[in-house]
């Protein structure tokens, strides 16, 4: 195989001497992004309607710039479907502008919708989107024109399905669909279902107690888009029914293979590590299952990053309200320690239901900060928010790291964190072409919120599309920072796939190292930063 | 059609069967099913607990012998699965037993002496085993190390023994 690097300046700014707090401001009404995604019923009876849907930052049309998908939800009236929510594609056209391209695009289902994985399912080159839905899922093939039509045997839950990735499970250059099921319910039930839970002395929905859980599934390609299920022959069971929300894939023991790890509302998480396409799930075992308290908690979002920068892959998992967010550092050899409490996360992450979450660097100066989407599942909280610590509407919530431990700067980053909504997906990219990272967020019955990034004074930045590539490290003297190839994560949605950097005031990089799956490293020496980079093996 | 109305339909139709037709003293044959049958009942939660107990020790002796070879990290990780009374796959059962109505230590439970599903761990030792298993994972020399390992053992071998 021909290999290539290409190099591509995309924007050359003003190098900054330093990096400044991060700073965001919501663009969406502006953007043309005014789609509300729908989830039910304004007292959430049923905890469907807790759901919430996901989103995700693609670059469908493959001109170079992040679009944005939408999934939706739907409206209810009392025992009556009000409105049948329509999945949103908005093409982004620059200039900070989006563009409702559903109709021409032929997306637009009109299924309870859930999230989104995205990814070469036909390995025609082209991105394909998963939707899952409450109901049946749905796989579209992308036509390469704009357009998608939909697989006539898509891989599929069939039920509440939640998170999802593609990933190659087994090296064999396909993508295989891993899918995470919440609970076993109908629509007749949703319809029909009246609050019968008391919470802080309220009357507000069901569950997830109580309910039976819905198998996660793989789905193995065959090779030209055709899936079969192989879950118990991977390794993949869902071994306790257990409600599983969010998805990702890592290599989280460096062994260049993707591992699954699997966020569970109320229960344990899933980590299934993987050895040549055979998985084996040892979240308990390994200690990324419970918090440092041996206790279950509620998990609903994941993010996956190299805090240290040592090689290896740290967890975050975001929890429900009156908990914490949980930080699980990576001792290698698949073995995780809580370290929650040390790196003060525990604190800001207390009074929040939390969701859609990531590790990046959003102020550039070098080590992975944290944003997470918040909002409650009970209307009903408004009602016990001081007692509780918040309400229905929550502010999302902004952690830079210094020095090892995590500073709440949510009240000095700008009009962006002052947003109160349901929030719950959230997707992070670069939609201005500016090389640092903006997030797109999903707000429950509002339009979402698009967060643009704009920081004073980032630091320098490098972000590297390689696909495939599992690993990216940089190197400047004694300086270091890796970074790790996570498909998924977040809440039911889908960020940019571009390794992403921050250097603060460096202005070159000694050595740039990309690592593929089968071991192929490419090494290039003497790298600008503040560019945006393509390297094709 | 779930086993338990399967048996109960079964054992319906054999005491229909066996019923005579006017009330008298209970058929001897259908004392001895129903004494057999309350053996296999009675015999349950202790087949569970013998069960749950040769699953600990497995995690006890395999944390021991990682110790052993010096794999202080993975002994942790045994002994955290001791601490929570098996893995995910445990945990799933222990789930659908509980949800099924199910407690092995109904009356414990509700004193908080253990936690729910649990057979043999109680609340205290899997903090303290717990705490443990992460001063393992923390710690850094063999006077640590074996400090994190005499508190486990010491409670486990209890768990063991009751």
């Amino acid at each position: 195989m021909q290999r290539l690097i290409v190099w591509v300046a995309v924007t050359i700014p003003t190098i900054a001497s330093g990096s400044s707090p991060p700073y965001f401001v919501d663009i969406a009404a502006e953007a043309g992004v005014v789609a509300p995604t729908w989830c039910g019923r304004d007292d959430k009876p049923h905890i469907l309607e807790s759901n919430g849907t996901g989103l995700g930052l693609v670059d469908y049309d493959a001109d170079g710039d992040l679009d944005l998908y939408l999934v939706n939800g739907w409206r209810l009236d009392g025992a009556e479907i009000a409105e049948r929510g329509r999945d949103v594609l908005y093409r982004n056209e620059g200039q900070g502008r989006f563009l409702d391209v559903t109709e021409k695009s032929g997306l637009g289902s009109d299924a309870w919708g859930s999230g989104l994985a995205t990814g070469d399912a036909n390995g025609d080159g082209l991105i394909d989107l998963f939707v899952t839905n409450f109901g049946t899922d749905v796989l579209y093939l992308n036509r390469g024109d704009g357009t998608f039509e939909e697989h006539p045997d898509s891989p599929n839950l069939e039920g509440w399905s939640a998170g999802a990735v593609f990933f190659d499970s087994d090296g064999d250059g396909d993508e295989d669909l891993y899918v995470g099921g919440y609970i076993e319910c109908t629509l007749e039930e949703v319809l029909t279902e009246k609050p019968s839970l008391v919470w802080e002395g309220l009357d507000v929905m069901l569950g997830p107690f109580g309910l039976e859980g819905l198998g996660n599934k793989y789905f193995r390609n065959e090779g030209g888009g055709r899936f079969e299920e192989a879950t118990e022959e991977a390794g993949l069971e869902d071994v306790g029914l257990f409600y599983t929300f969010g998805i990702l894939a890592a290599d989280l023991d460096g062994d260049l293979d993707l591992d699954i790890y699997a966020a569970n509302d109320s229960n344990p998480n899933y980590l299934y590590s993987n050895d040549g396409g055979v998985f084996q799930e040892v979240g308990l075992w390994s200690g990324a299952a419970l918090d440092e308290g041996g206790a279950a908690q509620a998990g609903m979002g994941l993010a996956a990053g190299d805090v240290e920068s040592d090689g290896l892959v740290d967890l975050l998992v975001t929890n429900f309200q009156q908990d914490m967010s949980t930080l699980y550092r990576n001792l290698g050899d698949m073995i995780f320690e809580d370290v929650t409490r040390s790196v003060q996360l525990g604190g800001p992450t207390f009074s929040m239901l939390s969701w859609g979450t990531t590790l990046s660097d959003l102020d550039q100066d070098g080590d992975l900060d944290i944003f997470v989407a918040n909002g409650h599942i009970y209307p009903q909280a408004d009602l016990v928010a001081d007692k509780v610590g918040g309400g229905f509407r929550q502010a999302n919530l902004l952690l830079v790291d210094q020095g090892g431990t995590l500073i709440d700067v949510s009240s000095d980053a700008g009009p962006g964190l002052a947003v109160k909504e349901v929030s719950h997906g959230l997707a992070v990219g670069d939609i201005d072409f500016d090389g640092d990272l903006d997030l797109a967020i999903s707000n429950v019955d509002e339009p979402p919120t698009l967060l643009r990034n704009d920081t004073r004074q980032p630091g320098s930045y490098l972000l590297v599309d390689a696909p495939l590539a599992l690993r990216v490290e940089a190197v400047h003297g004694d300086d270091r920072w890796i970074r790790h190839r996570v498909i998924g994560g977040s809440f039911l949605s889908v960020n940019d796939p571009r390794f992403h950097f921050g250097f603060g005031e460096k202005r070159r990089l000694e050595s740039l190292t990309l690592i593929w799956p089968d071991g192929f490293r490419r090494r290039l020496l003497d790298v600008p930063v503040s560019h945006a980079l393509k390297i094709e093996r | 059609m779930n086993r338990n109305l399967k048996l109960s339909l079964v054992l319906g139709v054999v005491v229909l069967m066996a019923m005579p037709s006017v009330a008298q003293k209970t058929p001897s044959s259908m004392v001895a099913a129903y004494d057999s049958l309350a053996t296999i009942i009675l015999s349950v939660p202790q087949a569970e607990e013998d069960l749950v107990r040769a699953m600990l020790d497995g995690h006890y002796r395999g944390a021991k012998a990682l110790m052993k070879q010096g794999r202080y990290d993975e002994a942790a990780a045994e002994m955290a699965l001791f601490a929570n009374e098996g893995d995910n796959a445990i945990a799933g059962i222990r789930k659908r037993l509980v949800e099924g109505g199910h407690h092995h230590n109904a009356a414990g439970e509700e004193q908080g002496i253990y936690e729910e599903g649990y057979v043999l761990v109680t609340r205290e030792a899997k903090k303290e085993m717990l705490a443990s298993s992460t001063a393992m994972r923390q710690a850094k020399d063999d006077v640590a190390r074996e400090a994190a390992w005499k508190e486990f053992a010491a409670f486990a071998e209890e768990t063991l023994a009751e």
